[in-house]
């Protein structure tokens, strides 16, 4: 790997490129269709490649990204047409043609001429930007969304299109780059109701290299309206606190939530936002007004806290405990097969409205807290000895991008055998110690870090560790060790005799 | 984004596994918690009433158990008012 890293660096550029990614032509995509669905600050897209193998035990299929498009790309799903199975990726960066890639391998290898069609389901956070970046109170939010027209692939492509399908109906103004592509057959840029079609594209060649890019690939955009406001959180900070005293698991957000659509322009107009709300119960698509949480069930206490102090608009409808595998927090397969009340049910509710409504451009931070019985997330394993608990890594509010997260698991005092499994890569893991109430040497705390996280990525991360009876008994023995000194304290002040003796004057 | 097969093999276990059980039930600590206490500050009364002996020795036993009564009590205490220690 580092010879080979050296022996790149001291090539010349064109030679360079040579040795970039190669990609055997094993396939030959017959058509990629791209749907994107628009959103806020996340935007869906499905890709379909229905490919045709050439050559006989073809099974590693290379779908590539342009470096723009990977940036914003923070979830990506293969899985073959009709399958739910998740197909595995190995994903990377190649830095000489500035491409992404993603090598899936199919599940079994793929005859001479066989055809397979496989959907790839990717989420990009932050596609669009306000447009214009200022806008009054009263105006409907509207977005710009930039990508690349054609879709690049290490294969020849004979059709490939892309349809971008908005939230509302009112689309407007869509690209139209001219002149024409030379693989456009017809009309390049089509819109039909809330679609915007780019293709179809004709037989366009392997698209890796950058002389392709620079001379085919343009840029597309689309500007939309949404229905709602656009939500957007700068960082998600969580703490959970496990308590072996009190068998409880305390889970604490500290999130900063920012109005990600075009900036207010001019004064917040109060009069105006109370007609809105008094007639319509519903905010404006310029402000962030009630916001619902789905949490887990057989939570209690929750507390919804700013720099202020408390913050009283909140409704909370808690739902009783659930064994661990009837969880959905636990258990995906949990609400299969459910009633949709039934499904409800195993999900505390709590709706929370900011203190002021957050209109475009402005930013509000708070804190968000609840208390779990700890039964419902941990289990002790008798085998190993060590307790593993479940912590959720993040609460997803729906259809908003988080730029960094991170969740901090502090664990009971005098841990030991730590060991964390996150559900997805994180950016980084650190091992610390946090001091708080009644502790004595601290407790051991692990923080995941990851930036551009989805509302997918409600994963549970699962730490095991092990605790010693004797790390039990620290706190009891702390407090014993502080009222024993207070007793000493005690023991000695009876025996001081503080009072003014007057010796008997003898004169 | 496909869990790593340790992954899928903790999550299993950590199913199969019995819940957590504290080592005592979190609805019997209010109680605990207030009888300590009690017989912390009865103690601590009856401390105060002791004579003054130059071996110690009745102080110390009182301030001894006064004292394991009152960590045991503090840690109770604490989480039955929500401070989950």
């Amino acid at each position: 790997m580092f010879a080979q890293a050296v022996v790149l660096g001291l090539l010349p550029s064109f030679a360079r490129y040579a040795l970039a990614l190669n990609v055997p032509a094993s396939f030959e995509n017959t058509a990629v269709v791209r749907q994107v669905d628009l959103g806020g600050t996340l935007s869906s897209a499905t890709t379909t490649y229905t490919f045709r193998a050439l050559a006989d035990g073809a099974q590693e299929y290379v779908v590539t990204l342009s470096k723009d498009e990977g940036d914003k790309t923070s979830w990506f799903v293969p899985k073959l047409k009709g399958s739910d199975v998740e197909l595995p990726a190995a994903q990377g960066f190649d830095a000489a043609d500035q491409v992404y890639y993603y090598k899936i391998a199919l599940p079994t290898p793929l005859k001479r001429d066989e055809t397979e069609t496989l959907n790839v389901a990717t989420l990009f956070s932050h596609a669009s930007t306000p447009w214009p970046p200022t806008a009054a109170q009263k105006d409907p939010v509207r977005l710009n969304f930039e990508a690349d027209m054609l879709l690049i692939s290490p294969y020849e492509t004979l059709s490939q299109r892309t349809k971008i399908r908005t939230p509302t109906p009112n689309v407007g103004a869509f690209s139209d780059p001219s002149p024409p592509s030379i693989y456009a057959k017809d009309a390049q840029a089509t819109k039909s109701g809330s679609t915007v079609t780019y293709g179809p594209f004709a037989s366009v060649p392997p698209s890796l290299s950058d002389e392709f890019r620079k001379e085919h690939q343009r840029r597309i955009s689309v500007k939309y309206e949404t229905s709602s406001a656009v939500a957007s959180i700068i960082s998600l900070h969580r703490a959970a606190e496990i308590s072996h005293w009190g068998a409880n698991l305390n889970i604490q957000d500290d999130i900063h939530l920012k109005n990600g659509g075009p900036t207010l322009k001019g004064h917040f107009s109060r009069v105006e936002h109370q007609h809105t709300t008094y007639y319509t119960q519903q905010a404006p698509p310029s402000t962030l007004w009630w916001m619902t949480l789905q949490l887990p069930p057989g939570i209690h206490s929750p507390y919804f806290i700013d720099q202020n102090g408390n913050v009283s608009t909140s409704r909370f409808r808690p739902s009783p405990s659930v064994p661990q595998d009837q969880s959905p927090f636990l258990n995906p397969k949990a609400l299969d097969g459910l009633k949709p009340g039934t499904r409800a049910s195993k999900f505390s509710t709590l709706e929370i409205r900011p203190r002021y409504p957050v209109v475009g451009g402005w930013n509000y931070t708070f804190r968000l807290g609840w208390d779990a019985p700890l039964n419902d997330w941990a289990s002790y394993d008798r085998k190993s000895g060590k307790h593993i608990v479940a912590v959720p890594f993040l609460n997803t509010f729906k259809d908003v991008a988080v730029n960094d997260a991170e969740l901090k698991i502090i664990l009971p005092e005098g841990a030991i055998d730590v060991e964390v499994f996150p559900p997805f890569p994180v950016d980084s893991v650190e091992h610390s110690t946090h001091v708080t109430f009644l502790d004595t040497v601290g407790r051991p705390a692990v923080t995941l870090k990851k930036r551009q996280v989805t509302d997918k990525h409600d994963g549970i991360v699962y730490v095991s560790y092990a605790v010693p009876f004797s790390a039990h008994l620290k706190k009891p023995l702390a407090v014993s060790v502080a009222t024993v000194g207070l007793f000493i304290f005690a023991f000695v002040a009876r025996r001081i005799d503080p009072r003014i003796h007057t010796t008997a004057a003898s004169k | 984004m496909l869990p790593s097969p340790e992954y899928l093999a903790i999550k299993a276990t950590h199913a199969s596994a019995t819940p957590f059980s504290p080592i005592v039930p979190t609805s019997l600590l209010p109680i605990i918690a207030f009888l300590l206490l009690t017989s912390t500050f009865g103690l601590g009364f009856y401390f105060t009433t002791l004579p003054k002996a130059t071996v110690p020795i009745h102080e110390a036993g009182v301030a001894g158990l006064a004292s394991i009564l009152a960590g045991f009590g503090v840690v109770a205490l604490f989480c039955t008012v929500g401070v989950y220690v």
